[in-house]
């Protein structure tokens, strides 16, 4: 039964993760590579917050959307004056970088031995929030409230800007809109959301390390979101499901462990291959990557 | 010891442009952002590993066979990935993530065949050169020198053949050179085996140092890509001069930080160009559209 539960919990970690880089990958056709940067910056803020500053659940939450929407200006405020593949790179360099600091600054991350026995989180400073049932309703609560703030956000105004700029900057342009504001905005909202999946990680498995938040777990994600479907709240969804789902059922088709993890690699490349050449908005998306 | 790691830097240096060239060949050309070129790297020592260390057929046979099979494999991935998405008209972002796609495949396909962990080509520690207190080792010294005149000789060529002329028409416009009757598909595939040809020696001269395992391709391909837009997008010389850059740069960072930092000092200077110098050393202006 806690196999179920721990499926459900990672589900509901990479449904935050895609559906707010959906706003910047397929609201805003941003293209970033580096979301698990992000993701990796909002755990070790947690892990601060907890372990040292002995937060509760709520100023926690808060602290890492911040700290992480903040460091999201770091990639912003320099990449967004660049066009298609340059900022594709700038985006992976930020990735590279936040992992080469991570991963090298010992004294502050205890870089490749990682950080263990992160103490479980406290709501109002008494309920503490361990084991798998707890965190599967603090995951779901989380998943829920980022699909409905970005659902409020893909049909407010706000989001019809930001189609706008995906289809077009020039005439969002002429009607007097600020495209690098929109831009900027969408960075900072996308990745505090972000900074909420990596706390979710960070006090659910209790230990973390740098590499779970290398480059290929960004590519990981932007498959997930690929695969899923960009431009609304269902395509993410999907693909998030479909992601976590179908390791579980090669293992249960009977695959070894030792072939099962290239095994998945390689499905969701030939995934993300045939989608690309045949249906480019995913499987449940509205919007074809340009 | 600066001078012995400024060489190092340098010849080290020789092969990323070596790589960066083979990359440029193509981005300058076609403007496929070509990421599965990391697996070329990595998939030409397995091909050598295969036929030398485990079927025994020399070096220079093994050497020839890892090559073609690259270059075999560079065709596959233009043929069956990218032309048909050119055909579709498709953009160069779903051009890309279809790149990335094949890129996951390749490396674990050679990580379930050979595994996941380094291996090694050339157990031996090979001789060395002494000239006062710098040590070359022979392995380096033909790193260096191969790199060196394929690099020459290949700018040779794009100045003075027809291919180089063709080469340079494309990098101006693809459709332009479609309407003065050039065969673009052709061309293309000319491109593709040139590059793969280049990637699979760069990733032979150094496997046969320090070895390899399924994904030494990436940060291989990373330092191309930054060596090119440093050096300028554009100018074949530009991926060779940056590629000098990088190398020397990053064996110097090795010397006032330690070896891990090599990637993010590569990526730093890229966002300082990025920014402050998005054409390059050598680029021109370009004139927004």
């Amino acid at each position: 039964m806690n196999y179920f539960l721990h499926i459900i919990i990672m589900i509901n970690i990479y449904v935050i993760l895609t559906v707010s880089s959906n706003l910047l990958i397929g609201m805003t056709n941003l293209l970033s590579l580096g979301q698990a940067a992000f993701y990796g910056i909002g755990a070790y803020i947690a892990v601060l917050c907890l372990m040292i500053l002995h937060l509760p659940l709520i100023p926690t939450i808060l602290l890492v959307m911040i700290v992480t929407a903040l460091f999201s200006l770091l990639l912003a405020l320099p990449s967004l004056r660049l066009k298609g593949d340059y900022f594709v790179l700038a985006t992976l360099g930020f990735q590279l970088i936040v992992f080469t600091v991570l991963y090298n600054w010992v004294s502050l991350t205890r870089g490749p031995y990682g950080v263990s026995g992160i103490p479980a989180p406290k709501l109002f400073g008494f309920i503490e929030i361990s084991g798998v049932l707890p965190f599967l309703i603090l995951s779901s609560i989380l998943a829920l409230f980022t699909i409905w703030i970005f659902y409020k956000l893909i049909n407010s105004p706000f989001g019809r800007v930001l189609k706008g700029v995906r289809e077009d900057e020039i005439s969002v342009l002429s009607i007097g809109r600020s495209v690098t504001n929109y831009k900027i905005m969408v960075f900072v909202i996308s990745s505090a959301f972000i900074g909420i999946a990596g706390f979710l990680y960070a006090s659910y498995v209790t230990y973390i390390d740098p590499t779970s938040f290398t480059l290929d777990e960004s590519i990981f994600i932007l498959s997930a979101l690929l695969i899923g479907g960009l431009g609304n709240i269902k395509g993410p969804v999907v693909g998030s499901i479909f992601v976590i789902v179908l390791p579980e059922l090669l293992r249960f088709v009977g695959m070894p462990n030792s072939i099962a993890a290239n095994m998945r690699q390689i499905i969701y490349g030939l995934a993300l291959l045939l989608l690309m050449r045949y249906r480019p908005q995913g499987i449940a998306g509205v919007y074809k990557v340009k | 010891m600066f001078l012995q790691l400024l060489i190092n830097g340098i010849i080290m240096g020789s092969v990323y442009s070596l790589v960066s060239l083979g990359f440029a060949l193509v981005y300058n050309t076609t403007r496929t952002f070509h990421i599965a070129y990391a697996v070329l790297y990595m998939f030409s020592p397995y091909m050598f590993l295969t036929f030398y260390n485990n079927l025994n057929i020399g070096l220079f046979p093994a050497l020839l066979i890892s090559i073609l099979l690259t270059m075999i494999l560079s065709l596959i991935i233009e043929l069956f990935v990218y032309k048909p998405l050119e055909k579709k008209n498709s953009s160069s972002t779903v051009i890309m993530i279809s790149s990335i796609a094949v890129t996951t495949i390749v490396i674990n396909v050679i990580a379930l065949f050979y595994g996941n962990e380094t291996k090694i080509l050339n157990p031996n520690i090979s001789g060395s050169l002494s000239l006062g207190n710098i040590i070359i080792t022979y392995t380096q010294l033909t790193q260096f020198v191969v790199s060196v005149f394929l690099i020459v000789l290949f700018l040779l060529l794009l100045k003075f053949s027809s291919l180089g002329l063709k080469a340079r028409a494309m990098r101006d416009s693809n459709l332009l050179c479609n309407i003065f009757g050039m065969n673009i598909e052709i061309f293309r595939i000319v491109l593709f085996a040139l590059s793969g040809f280049f990637v699979a020696i760069g990733g032979f001269l150094i496997a046969y140092d320090v070895g390899m395992d399924p994904y030494v391709g990436m940060p291989m391909l990373l330092n191309a890509v930054v060596a090119l837009i440093i050096g300028g997008v554009g100018k074949f010389e530009g991926a060779v001069i940056g590629g000098f850059i990088i190398g020397i740069l990053q064996s110097l960072a090795v010397w006032m930080f330690s070896s891990s930092w090599e990637s993010a000092v590569t990526f730093v200077l890229l966002i300082i160009f990025l920014i402050f110098r998005p054409q390059g050393i050598l680029g021109e202006k370009q004139r927004k559209v």
